[in-house]
């Protein structure tokens, strides 16, 4: 990208957003019939599966923690994930994102509750553009309440940092390209705050990171209503319906929409 | 929660077997529902999601610019690579592609290249320097047996619907812009059964293959030709039975040509 | 009144009785999981929409024969880990696949269980459930146990594993019944419901 891009001048980001929005989010749950838990997750671009399976046994038996449950994530990018293909097979990014993400999660399950026993958390990346590695741990945070896992809070995630002269959130993958790109991939449980991953690369003044660490804090708690969203709408607290009665409630609310548009 | 103990499901299935019944109350040469999806990975050159009753599997294409093989100056290449995730199945493990994962490979290459479908002379860009060369790597987000015939469908698929990329002047790919399709000589398909209780039955589930005492697949074209075969697992076929299975293989093969050429 | 909370999601700000599936942090009393709470209730409890099971002492559970040795056989129970019972408790041998019900006596720390009076079971079904749903198969004093048992004329044993054995009867209506109950657990209404499937 050669031309000099100013966002203090141009007020408004490469993508039309404002300096302090996110690409639009999205999240689905019990997508992964044959897993405990599961979630399928767009942010901008980045469209994303995550599975839990477990608590189950940890083979070979002698690397069990009798103590507690160990929790192993898998974060992996397919083939055609990203504009140049990616060869099969973890590379050294994957292996730290793997690492960086189980012990973000660790913080957050009880995992003393299952000792002796593996939590194995998947996520596997089928389009990216910025931000996959947030968007893996908000999904597979999603996906490890989905399979009843307790917590003592979700994790959400979101990446801030700085592009063409401003501070931004959630840059796509234009704004990591700039000259003074600053990526800060920060991740929270939303009640106390604390944060249990945050990774850097770029250059900020000390101010600079007050502002950004803010506007990352308040990021997450947007996501954070996403996620619960997400997992409490598949649940309605309605009666249950036998044979017979739920035809009723439909025929009822079909009528009400039609007399609502004559009324107009 | 799924919860299957290998031991007595698959006594259930051999069961059921004998008597020319399946657990799933299909005919012995019933296939389960069929979806397809396509273009869902913006940074991919194709790409489609095939379920085949509960299996479901996601495909991808990249295509780059290579030098061609000494022996085939004018001829561009395709690879085809598949991934059984542990995202996918309790049973499915990370590492190294395991002997089932290059098989599936081989097989769903084999069907499609043997055909003759794709005419490699197509995809050269200038002779002797630059080819069009295509992977095709094909990952399973929820096993439930036959990710060959899956595999297979997605693969024609994202083949019939790849766009190839756009060159400056230079002869450097433009990322994101297109210039062409490739187009098919013929549409080849695997149709995968398995001997269980000495029964032929198609499309096994997981349950099913796990179960059987034999595998058979057999890629047919739209025009009347047999493009492959593969018999795998132990045990065996009478020559009788691989006639029914061919003859099965056209008839289940057309009817997913209809069903894939509504597909936009 | 009932609310579907996640994890880390607050209940209460003062102090209450402690159920189940909650802790306290700085004297605020939060779900660890994903379930259905009442603030009406008296106690603070959360009933898991999702999750494994946990063996208890005296559950009663449905087992599967997965292994043999020298010693006796490894039953699954559908946890973390295999049980064990001894050949000496079996009056007849089992074979890998039967399925047993059994009563939980034990667990240990590593939530590994002892299980007692095992028994085998004859030719049936074993039709299975997320097992945080299965109180409500059984319901309160086994009632709607009984509204399955005679709805559908089959002999049914339920355990708390997220397993049930049945046979005889309508198999077909029972699954449906069962998938019904386990979709719509959390639902008010649900006895009459039920009952409404099983009318012929």
């Amino acid at each position: 990208m050669d031309r000099k891009i100013d966002y203090k001048k141009t007020k408004k980001r490469l993508d039309g957003r404002k300096m302090d929005e996110t690409r639009p989010l999205s999240i689905k749950t019990g997508v992964i019939e044959n897993a405990d838990g599961s979630a399928y997750l767009e942010w901008g671009q980045n469209k994303i599966y995550a599975a839990v399976y477990g608590p189950r046994e940890v083979l070979p038996k002698h690397t069990a923690n009798p103590l507690k449950s160990v929790i192993k994530v898998e974060y992996r990018m397919t083939s055609f994930s990203v504009p140049q293909r990616k060869r099969p097979g973890p590379n050294r990014r994957d292996q730290e994102i793997s690492k960086v993400l189980g012990e973000a999660l660790s913080r957050a399950v009880f995992v003393e509750q299952f000792p002796n026993t593996e939590i194995g958390v998947y996520v596997e990346v089928v389009d990216a553009n910025a931000g996959s590695r947030v968007a893996c741990l908000t999904a597979a945070s999603v996906a490890l309440a989905d399979a009843g896992m307790p917590m003592r809070d979700m994790v959400a995630a979101t990446g801030v940092g700085k592009a063409y002269g401003e501070l931004v959130i959630d840059l796509n993958k234009d704004e990591e390209d700039a000259p003074d790109a600053v990526d800060i991939p920060i991740a929270i449980l939303p009640n106390s705050e604390e944060i249990v991953l945050l990774q850097m690369d770029g250059l900020l003044t000390r101010k600079e990171w007050d502002a950004v660490a803010k506007l990352g804090i308040k990021g997450c708690k947007q996501v954070y209503e996403v996620q619960k969203k997400a997992l409490v709408n598949k649940f309605e607290l309605s009666e249950a319906k036998g044979k017979g009665q739920a035809t009723k409630t439909v025929k009822k609310k079909a009528v009400k929409k039609t007399v609502k548009k004559v009324k107009k | 929660m799924r919860d299957t103990v290998m031991e007595y499901e698959t006594a259930k299935v051999l069961k059921l077997a004998r008597e020319g019944k399946r657990v799933d109350g299909r005919a012995l040469d019933e296939v389960r529902k069929i979806s397809i999806e396509t273009g869902m990975s913006e940074n991919a050159e194709g790409s489609t999601i095939v379920t085949i009753g509960k299996t479901k599997i996601i495909a991808g294409l990249k295509i780059d610019i290579g030098k061609p093989y000494p022996d085939n100056q004018d001829e561009g290449s395709i690879s085809i690579g598949a991934e059984t995730l542990p995202l996918a199945h309790p049973d499915y493990e990370s590492g190294r592609p395991s002997a089932q994962e290059v098989e599936l490979a081989r097989v769903v290459d084999r069907g499609l290249r043997e055909s003759k479908a794709i005419d490699f002379k197509k995809l050269c860009i200038t002779v002797g320097e630059a080819v069009w060369v295509g992977f095709l790597d094909f990952y399973a987000l929820n096993g439930d047996g036959n990710l060959f015939d899956a595999g297979s469908i997605a693969a024609l698929v994202t083949f019939n619907n790849a766009k190839l990329p756009k060159l400056d002047k230079e002869g450097k790919i433009i990322l994101h812009e297109y210039n062409g399709t490739l187009k098919l000589a013929r549409q080849p398909l695997l149709t995968t059964f398995a001997k269980v209780g000495g029964k032929i039955m198609v499309d096994p589930t997981y349950l099913e293959e796990k179960a059987s005492e034999a595998r058979y697949s057999a890629a047919t074209t739209d025009d009347g030709f047999i493009s492959a075969m593969q018999k795998g697992v132990g045990g065996s076929f009478t020559l009788e039975e691989v006639d029914y299975m061919i003859d099965k293989s056209f008839e289940i093969g057309d009817r997913i040509r209809k069903q894939i050429k509504q597909v936009k | 009144m009932k609310k579907v909370v996640i994890p880390g999601e607050i209940l209460f700000e003062e102090r209450k009785r402690l159920g189940s599936n909650v802790f306290v942090s700085e004297g605020k009393i939060y779900s660890k999981v994903l379930g259905i709470t009442d603030n009406e209730n008296e106690t603070a409890t959360v009933v898991p929409l999702q999750g494994p099971y946990v063996p208890r002492r005296d559950d009663s559970v449905v087992g599967v024969i997965t292994r043999e040795n020298f010693a006796g056989y490894g039953v699954n129970i559908n946890s973390f880990n295999e049980c064990f019972i001894p050949k000496s408790a079996m009056r007849t041998p089992l074979t890998l696949g039967d399925v047993i019900i059994a009563k939980v006596s034990n667990v240990s720390e590593l939530k590994e269980a002892d299980l007692t009076f095992p028994k085998r079971m004859g030719d049936g079904e074993v039709i299975s459930v997320n097992p945080v749903r299965s109180p409500r198969l059984i319901g309160k004093n086994g009632s709607m146990l009984d509204i399955l048992s005679q709805g559908t004329d089959c002999e049914v044993f339920i355990g708390k594993n997220g397993r049930l054995w049945a046979r005889n009867g309508d198999l077909e209506l029972l699954k449906k019944t069962v998938k019904f109950i386990e979709e719509n657990s959390y639902k008010s209404n649900l006895t009459n419901a039920v009952e409404s499937l099983l009318r012929k």
